[in-house]
């Protein structure tokens, strides 16, 4: 069997991709993509430890459903905001929403 | 020769040169795999799962590090098929199958859908922000603290127990029916507010009158 590791390091590298994507990205909706990498990420954590670690292994599986599913919700409401902020800015860069900014 | 195709002359474009690259990048990847497995270091499942890593990571680099936003969805696509193989050798069919439906089909398409209503108008290739040194630095610090954590860390013997495919929806709804309770308020008030956000200004008269009026 492979060894939960292997697992546990896979997901940590695709959080701190995730985490670089967020942080170095201008586009609201690049940025997006890069918060669906890191829940990928600890998506891969909860299975990993609910099939390694948990003699039900379910609690694990619900989570990472739960996940996905708001992820779906996420990228529906925030798709929303940005194209309204698209329609009034003409631009979609997070840098220039800064009208909140003091 | 590739232009008696009928494809789109972009779109040949971006297929020929991804491909071409993908195939330069994985045949050592493969070779070296299967050596690997031939001669007996790694076993079965470990052979695929570093396969599927690979995918995983090399996807996920390339949607956080292409510049045109088109190509850094179709490698996020790359990444979520990559993790639902991961979910498939963790023994979890279904979370796999909710992933390839959800992630793979509504979730990008949607991404996509914003990306060209949006940068994709105008110049579809993006600069990233001045801050990408400091990014990199700490991300690079996060990963390799996480990875460092969980190397150190002793995991008890692993059970693998497997919940089977036919009991999922029972347990669900007996188990667990206030959180599937929340998760579907949550996403119908979600899907409703990102309805009204995103409506035309033009399509409110009634709520611009009253405003005007007020």
């Amino acid at each position: 069997m492979i060894p939960i590791e292997n697992f546990l390091i896979l997901s940590a590298i695709l959080f701190a991709i995730g985490f670089y994507g967020v942080l170095a990205r201008r586009s609201a909706i690049l940025i997006l993509m890069a918060v669906e990498l890191m829940l990928a990420g600890v998506a891969i954590n909860f299975i990993a430890f609910a099939t390694y670690l948990d003699a039900d292994a379910f609690s694990g599986l619900v989570f990472a459903l739960f996940v996905i599913t708001v992820a779906a919700a996420e990228v529906g409401l925030a798709l929303g905001v940005v194209l309204r902020l698209f329609r009034e800015r003409r631009t979609a860069n997070v840098d220039e929403a800064n009208s909140l900014k003091w | 020769m590739f232009d008696r195709l009928p494809l789109p002359s972009q779109f040949d474009r971006v297929i020929i040169a991804g491909g071409t690259v993908a195939a330069i990048v994985a045949t050592p990847v493969l070779v070296v795999l299967l050596g690997l497995l031939l001669s007996d270091v790694i076993s079965g499942p470990e052979f695929v799962f570093y396969l599927a890593a690979i995918v995983v990571v090399a996807g996920a680099l390339g949607a956080v590090l292409m510049p045109n936003v088109v190509h850094a969805a179709l490698c996020l696509v790359a990444t979520l098929l990559g993790v639902a193989g991961i979910y498939l050798l963790l023994l979890t069919e279904f979370i796999a199958l909710v992933q390839v439906l959800v992630y793979g089909g509504g979730v990008v398409i949607l991404l996509l859908f914003g990306l060209m209503m949006t940068n994709a108008v105008d110049d579809p290739v993006v600069t990233d922000g001045s801050q990408k040194p400091f990014a990199f630095l700490v991300a690079a610090v996060m990963g390799g603290l996480f990875v460092a954590v969980m190397v150190d860390a002793r995991w008890g013997d692993p059970t693998a127990s497997v919940v089977p495919f036919v009991d999922f929806g029972t347990r669900i709804f007996r188990d667990f029916s206030v959180p599937v309770i929340v998760v579907a308020i949550l996403l119908d008030i979600a899907l409703t507010g990102a309805f009204i956000n995103a409506r035309r200004a033009e399509e409110a008269p009634l709520e611009r009158a009253e405003e005007a009026a007020r």
